[in-house]
């Protein structure tokens, strides 16, 4: 090669992304041409700056791991005990009769779930209280139902987290998991969307909310144990404390 | 995080309680560690991107979240990195297209004066390094979008294969894309 390399060839050099004949001639090129090898340096040191200035910049930015870590690993284990959505790949390989037969079980075995309504997502929905006293829950002589305002980025946030796109204002409620009455806090770890559609829905939950208010504030039960139930399991909660069906 | 501290009247916390109770499988566990490994890449190209740093954690969760599922369906394992910063670009392309806000800026070249300040030993030193910096990045911040996203992709160590596959172009439109910033970087070295 006797002609000077080329920019694009000295770029493509120092990320070693040259073709090896090419590399070849350009090793031998550079080996004889003290110009292209100032370019080369040149380059080199473009590049370190470029990458000095921008990690200065933005690792400077990333908070620690371990929270997110925690979260994730939540999340994880949480969608390890969902079933393994459906898959078009997986389902090609099984053959097509097999395939048919088990999507007419998937919607039949679905629509079953449904009816029972989407259940807060412990990765996405785990809970979160802030510190109030039984004073604070006790103040009204029952639990307020009107739902508060939840801000409309929150809403947007919580529906992306459950991946449901262009929600009715008439088919969900966005519903605080904890009640604030019992210290639920506004936080989407403590939102999720309720359908008004299902049997176990938000009017149901209201229910619950009531009555633990009114078990907390007789003093039949710790408001510990209220905040507990209501986020681990409120179809469970509502079985125990109100009744075994749900009645709207 | 907030939800991790127990309520201090109550003494309970509900997501350390639950993750406790829970015992970590091998698909989790391979996630994890990658999650550890490109976290802080992924999280520089979606801040390089113009993305809040809030939302960017949140996207970060959605991608891995996305990777549990890819590999829990036996997809493909080939190069799971580049897979990684391909959903993590399409996913900063949703967030900007909803966010009218976001969308009028791309640029991870906020103000350095704060940031790098008393650096160096040497004031006059740190000053000139400091320039330095801001002219590199200045010159960055006016690339075309696509030259920015190639060159933060070249920056987290993806060869020109990846990135040609995360943003849908050619092996030669990265290259250009690549020697047309690094020339003009190099110009601005050069003033």
């Amino acid at each position: 090669m006797s002609s000077h390399l080329s920019e694009l060839d000295l770029v493509m050099m120092a990320d070693g992304e040259l073709p090896a004949r090419r590399k070849a001639e350009a090793d031998a090129h550079l080996a004889s041409c003290w110009s292209c090898r100032e370019r080369v340096a040149s380059l080199e040191a473009t590049i370190t700056g470029f990458v000095r200035a921008r990690n200065l910049e933005l690792n400077e930015q990333l908070p620690s791991a371990a929270g997110p870590r925690a979260l994730l690993r939540a999340r994880l284990e949480e969608a390890a005990r969902e079933r393994v959505p459906f898959s078009i790949g997986r389902l090609a390989g099984a053959g097509a009769v097999f395939a048919g037969v088990c999507l007419l079980a998937l919607v039949i075995f679905g629509t079953t779930v449904n009816a029972e309504g989407p259940k807060p997502k412990f990765g996405i929905t785990p809970g979160e209280t802030h510190p109030i006293t039984i004073a604070e829950v006790c103040r009204n002589p029952e639990a307020v139902v009107v739902a508060r305002d939840i801000p409309e980025e929150t809403r947007r946030k919580v529906f992306a987290a459950y991946g449901i796109r262009s929600p009715g204002r008439d088919q969900f409620e966005v519903d605080y998991l904890i009640t604030p009455d019992l210290g639920g806090t506004e936080s989407i770890r403590n939102l999720w969307p309720e359908p008004y559609s299902a049997r176990w829905n938000a009017r149901v939950k209201d229910k619950l909310e009531q009555r633990l208010h009114q078990l907390v504030c007789s003093g039949k039960l710790d408001l510990a144990t209220a905040q507990h139930d209501i986020a681990v399991d409120w179809i469970g909660a509502y079985k125990r404390y109100v009744g075994t069906e749900a009645s709207r | 995080m907030a939800a991790d501290k127990p309520n201090s009247l109550t003494g309970f916390s509900f997501a350390r309680a639950e993750a406790a109770a829970m015992r970590p499988s091998r698909l989790e566990d391979e996630v994890v560690a990658l999650f550890d490994q490109l976290r802080a890449p992924v999280l520089r190209y979606l801040l390089s991107f113009g993305i809040a740093l809030a939302d960017a954690e949140e996207i970060v969760q959605e991608v891995f979240m996305a990777l549990f599922q890819h590999l829990r369906q036996k997809k493909s394992r080939a190069n799971l990195q580049g897979w990684v910063f391909r959903v993590a670009h399409n996913f900063a392309l949703k967030h900007r297209l909803k966010s009218r806000r976001q969308a009028e800026r791309f640029s991870y070249v906020p103000d350095l004066s704060a940031t790098t300040e008393d650096r160096g030993p040497d004031p006059e030193e740190s000053v000139a390094a400091s320039q330095r910096q801001q002219r590199l990045l200045s010159v960055v911040r006016a690339l075309p979008e696509q030259d920015q996203c190639c060159l933060s992709l070249r920056a987290e160590g993806l060869r020109y294969r990846e990135i040609a596959e995360v943003l849908g172009i050619s092996l030669g439109s990265v290259a250009a894309s690549l020697e047309k910033s690094l020339s003009r970087l190099t110009r601005a070295e050069q003033i």
